[in-house]
């Protein structure tokens, strides 16, 4: 990456621009990627915003942005967007708010709308090339019900609705390749645990035109069922073990932003949290963990870059 | 008040015919309702659209069930159930086909009460879907009979509504419209403004109470595969194609498989056969038929030709 | 003021002109596409100003709109039935967001079974949304109501969406004369829109839609959102004298058709009204004391009016061109609620369901209504709800089902 104010982590912020005080769980992933994006985006957003765990950072009267904020619904964050960025486009055009009075127009969602109800709404503006950055914050279930499985819980994995001893029956929805294969401006994994690499990518969104999208992975204690204070070592697990590849899509390629050389094994990461317990007690399931690490094994085969 | 029905196909331009006529009785001084029937609005099949005109506000709202004139842009459909052509005349509605059959032909035919004239007013064109400037030519014979609209007004409204398509359409949508209008000059007046209903006695409505029935047999379902077939979708056909079975090559599957409508099977004998009832007309096998043994004659010089 | 032939699409289209909308998220359903079409067109070439865009479905359509709205744009939006439920949940939801727009809906009846045609349950289900209700029964109404609807919504007293109601088919695409204001005449009834704090800002942080904890605060959001639709009924009043000021047209909320001396009512809303007065001006001739009463405001539900409007007359017969399963006619619901605890209330309130789907309510049906609410008045007492159905449609129904294979033996007694 040339050309970043984030030569190091050193020149990450310090201060930071999202307030306190919000009802999100002690150790949120989703907020601490949250917080690192709003530095790097800026107060100058409105935030539209989907059903989900993150509904609860604006409640009335109260609200961590400095900038501005509206929820609309679980399907159609996105749509919402399409319609302030085109009426501050027909409010520029008729001269009615000046350059400065701009916002950058940010959907953010859960994986439930982003995988799910809202993917066709996404689809839909994409399609219309916005000029918007949407993020997600991906906690692989339905958090703010109690967790249960979405499109984007991983195999094997313990929620709510999948308390069988093999866990979610299903695998983790492609949504990287999903968004991709529509050929917005940029798409990009990010993760709080690595704030450098995630810095370095809003920066690169922010100076872009169009769709830009980002997934950023969010370790959640009270779904994946960890000590919270684990929320950043398993973050980091997560990038170590090549279960949650950093990458970006711009220009029609796929660039890894971090190459694992030596990947930990995946039962690193799962055995850090209770939803893979079972994975391991009262009986270690060998088929089932052989499975997982294979198909991260055959991700990272076909990677080249 | 006046009631007009115009009855055509799907692309006869009968949506056009009430709009013309509609805006020259506007331009009349009258209150107009016009309005295209939407349905089946395919190519080919029948459809009506309607005006109604009166001095004053008109109250009334919908289809039109007696007319006081109903016009066929297509003799072919008169015979067609599903076109529903005679649909409430009686003694007062006068009924115009385009046809070039006499007048006497069709009273002898339909034998109803109320006069029938006819309008030769067809191009000598093979394919009636695409009947050139009908539309134009029975809204004005429409305006000629009602005997209220002048050739001015009936003029300017067809420059209003073809406007977009250009002065040459226009010019030949007039002279059709004023030919059909003035070869009816004798019988300007013959459409009278019909009844004003009267609240003085009416026909009780049959009403009755709708007897509760289980859901297993009052939910809308269809209990059985194939009953589409009911449907004759043959009178959408303005052209036929016919085999020449002897430049058949008896390839067994072309026409067959091509038809959309599964209309053509093939029999024992590796030739197709062409279920008329269904055939919508839309010559895909006549294009697609390898030795061009499929060809396509006109449906109304077909239907002629096997009545005779 | 030029008066030509538009259909009801037409005239939603041009109202929309005329008022200068900025933006118009759309997308399309039978009735209801012509009017996006005359819209994109008109803009295509340059004729208005304004940005159409297509969006994916419905209820993104009333997202942007409402995002669009609250932003600080004049907005205009339109749809039908099945559209109008798939965008219910939005239509719920942008109305709290206290930002003005204008969305026409066609009605058209719904789905189960399927059909183009119309009746009133599509509109009716966006009856609670806090979307205010104007019901059309001409073209020329459609037209008006638009520009009445944003003066409306946008009064700073009420700052609420505006449903326009217009029935498929039979005006959607009907043609009838409407008088096409000046757009002059239009600019000074209706100014641009003065967004004030509807705004996204820079400047100006916002926080629009956000959640509440607990029912004190939330009750409180809500039932001020009713007081600014009860407050609408003024406001529409007010309006409806500035807008025959300007256009020499009178559209009053409950429209009053020959009852100044009535005894006897038939109540409607939509475009079937109009037949209702041809019912009643051939029921005058032949000595009928007998008028229309038709609610163009419905919500608000200008309930003081009708019932003033509805005391001391004999009988009243409802007729309501929508279904509430397991309840019946909703308008003849909100009549009785009105009428409640009024000491000249009419006797006899007598409720018929006609014309779903588009089934027509021809003449002698009032003329047979009209007899029966008469007998009913001289009885005393108000006879059970009736479905205008008659022997004959029965029978062809029955067709069908003997084509849909029905077991025989299920079917009831009388058919």
């Amino acid at each position: 990456m040339n050309e970043t104010a984030f030569k190091n982590v050193k020149s990450l912020p310090s201060s930071h621009l999202l307030g306190t005080g919000t009802p999100m769980c002690a150790g949120c992933g989703g907020l601490e990627a949250l917080h690192e994006i709003y530095d790097v985006l800026g107060e100058k957003s409105v935030f539209v915003n989907a059903a989900g765990c993150m509904t609860l950072l604006a409640v009335y009267p109260f609200t961590p942005f400095r900038g501005s904020w509206l929820y609309t619904a679980m399907a159609s964050a996105p749509a919402g967007a399409q319609g302030i960025r085109d009426a501050l486009d027909i409010l520029k055009q008729k001269g009615e708010i000046e350059e400065e009075e701009d916002l950058q127009v940010v959907t953010l969602t859960g994986d439930g709308a982003a995988y799910g109800m809202g993917l066709s709404a996404t689809s839909g503006v994409i399609e219309r090339n916005l000029d918007f950055l949407y993020i997600c914050y991906d906690n692989e279930g339905y958090g703010n019900t109690g967790q249960q499985y979405s499109g984007a819980t991983p195999h094997g994995a313990k929620t709510a609705t999948s308390l069988g001893l093999s866990g979610f029956a299903g695998y983790k929805k492609p949504l990287f390749d999903i968004w991709a294969a529509h050929r917005p401006a940029y798409v990009a994994t990010v993760i709080g645990a690595e704030p450098l690499d995630l810095a370095r990518k809003i920066e690169k969104a922010k100076s872009l035109k169009g769709p830009r999208l980002i997934i950023a992975l969010s370790p959640c204690p009270t779904g994946w069922d960890f000590d919270p204070k684990e929320s950043v070592n398993i973050g980091k697990l997560a990038v170590k073990s090549g279960v949650w590849p950093l990458k970006e899509y711009v220009d029609g390629q796929v660039v890894h932003t971090k190459l694992p050389t030596r990947r930990l094994p995946v039962v690193r990461y799962l055995e850090t949290q209770g939803r893979f317990r079972h994975l391991f007690e009262p009986e270690r399931q060998e088929g089932l963990l052989k499975e997982i690490q294979q198909r991260v094994d055959e991700y990272w085969a076909a990677v080249t870059c | 008040m006046f009631r007009i029905r115009f009855h055509g196909r799907g692309g006869q331009g009968m949506k056009t015919a009430s709009r013309i006529l509609g805006t020259a009785f506007f331009l009349e001084g009258y209150e107009v309702q016009d309005a295209p029937r939407y349905g089946a609005e395919r190519r080919g099949a029948p459809i009506f659209a309607f005006v109604r005109a009166d001095r004053r506000p008109i109250q009334e709202r919908g289809i039109i069930r007696q007319a006081d004139l109903v016009v066929v842009a297509d003799d072919s459909l008169v015979p067609v159930p599903a076109a529903d052509v005679l649909a409430g005349c009686d003694a007062n509605t006068v009924l115009l086909i385009n046809s070039f059959q006499s007048a006497e032909v069709w009273r002898q035919r339909l034998n109803l009460q109320g006069p029938i004239l006819t309008l030769p007013a067809m191009e000598d064109v093979e394919d009636r879907a695409e009947l050139p400037y009908v539309g134009a030519a029975c809204a004005g014979a429409a305006a000629g009979l009602s005997g209220v609209i002048g050739q001015t007004s009936l003029e300017q409204a067809i420059a209003e509504e073809l406007g977009h398509l250009g002065a040459a359409v226009i010019a030949a949508n007039l002279e059709r419209a004023s030919n059909a209008f003035q070869s009816l000059s004798e019988q300007a007046g013959l459409v009278k403004p019909g009844r004003t209903f009267s609240a003085e006695g009416w026909q009780t409505p049959d009403w009755i109470e709708l007897p509760f029935e289980q859901a297993d047999v009052s939910a809308p379902a269809i209990h059985a595969g194939l009953t589409s077939e009911a449907i004759k979708t043959g009178a959408w056909r303005t052209m036929r194609p016919l085999v020449d079975y002897a430049r058949c090559n008896r390839c067994w599957w072309v026409c067959s498989t091509f038809c959309p409508d599964g209309a053509i099977r093939v029999d024992e004998e590796r030739y197709p056969q062409i279920d008329y009832d269904h055939c919508k007309g839309c010559l895909i096998c006549v294009a697609q038929c390898p030795p061009h043994a499929i060809s396509a004659v006109a449906e109304h010089l077909a239907a002629e030709g096997v009545e005779s | 003021m030029k008066r030509r032939l538009l259909t009801g699409n037409g005239a939603a289209a041009w109202a929309a002109r005329l008022a200068g909308v900025d933006y118009v998220p759309a997308f399309p359903i039978t009735p209801q596409t012509e009017i996006i079409e005359s819209l994109a067109n008109w803009i295509d070439r340059g004729e208005m100003p304004g940005r159409l865009v297509t969006l994916e479905s419905e209820h993104s359509m009333l997202t942007a709109a409402g995002a669009a709205a609250a932003t600080g744009v004049r907005v205009f939006s339109a749809t039908s039935s099945q559209g109008l439920l798939y965008a219910m949940e939005m239509l719920y939801t942008v109305s709290g967001w206290r930002a003005p727009f204008v969305l026409v809906n066609v009605s058209r009846g719904l789905s189960s079974p399927i059909t183009l045609e119309p009746d009133h349950n599509d509109i009716l289900a966006a009856r609670d949304s806090g979307f205010l209700q104007i019901h059309c029964a001409t073209c020329q109404e459609v037209l008006d109501s638009v520009l009445l609807a944003y003066r409306l919504g946008e009064d700073n007293r009420v700052r609420l969406p505006v449903l326009v109601n217009m029935d498929g088919f039979y005006l959607s695409f009907t043609r009838e004369p409407v008088e096409v204001p000046e757009a002059e005449a239009v600019a000074a009834f209706l100014p641009s829109f003065q967004a004030g704090e509807i705004r996204f800002r820079a400047s100006a942080p916002e926080s629009q839609a956000v959640a509440v904890l607990g029912g004190g605060p939330y009750s409180y959001f809500r039932y001020e959102t009713h007081l600014a639709a009860r407050i609408a009924i003024q406001v529409y009043d007010e309006l409806a004298d500035v807008f025959e000021q300007s256009f020499g047209r009178r559209h009053a909320a409950v429209e009053c058709y020959r009852c100044e001396d009535a005894d006897y009512l038939f109540v409607m809303i939509g475009s079937f009204a109009t037949k209702a007065r041809a019912a009643v001006d051939s029921l005058r001739e032949a000595g009928w004391s007998i008028g229309l009463l038709r609610p163009r405001l419905f919500r608000p539900f200008p309930e003081a009016q009708v019932r003033r409007l509805l005391a001391g007359r004999r009988a009243v017969a409802v007729i309501d061109q929508n279904l509430s399963f397991g309840a019946g006619g909703v308008l003849y619901a909100e009549l009785a609620a009105a009428l409640y605890g009024e000491k000249a209330a009419p006797p006899v309130l007598a409720s018929f369901v006609g014309g779903l789907g588009g089934r027509d309510i021809p003449p002698e049906e009032f003329y047979e209504i009209a007899r029966l609410i008469r007998d009913a008045a001289e009885r005393g007492e108000t006879p059970p709800p009736r479905l205008l159905y008659t022997e004959a449609e029965l029978r062809e129904t029955r067709k069908l089902q003997a084509i849909a294979k029905v077991e025989r033996a299920g079917l009831g007694a009388k058919s």
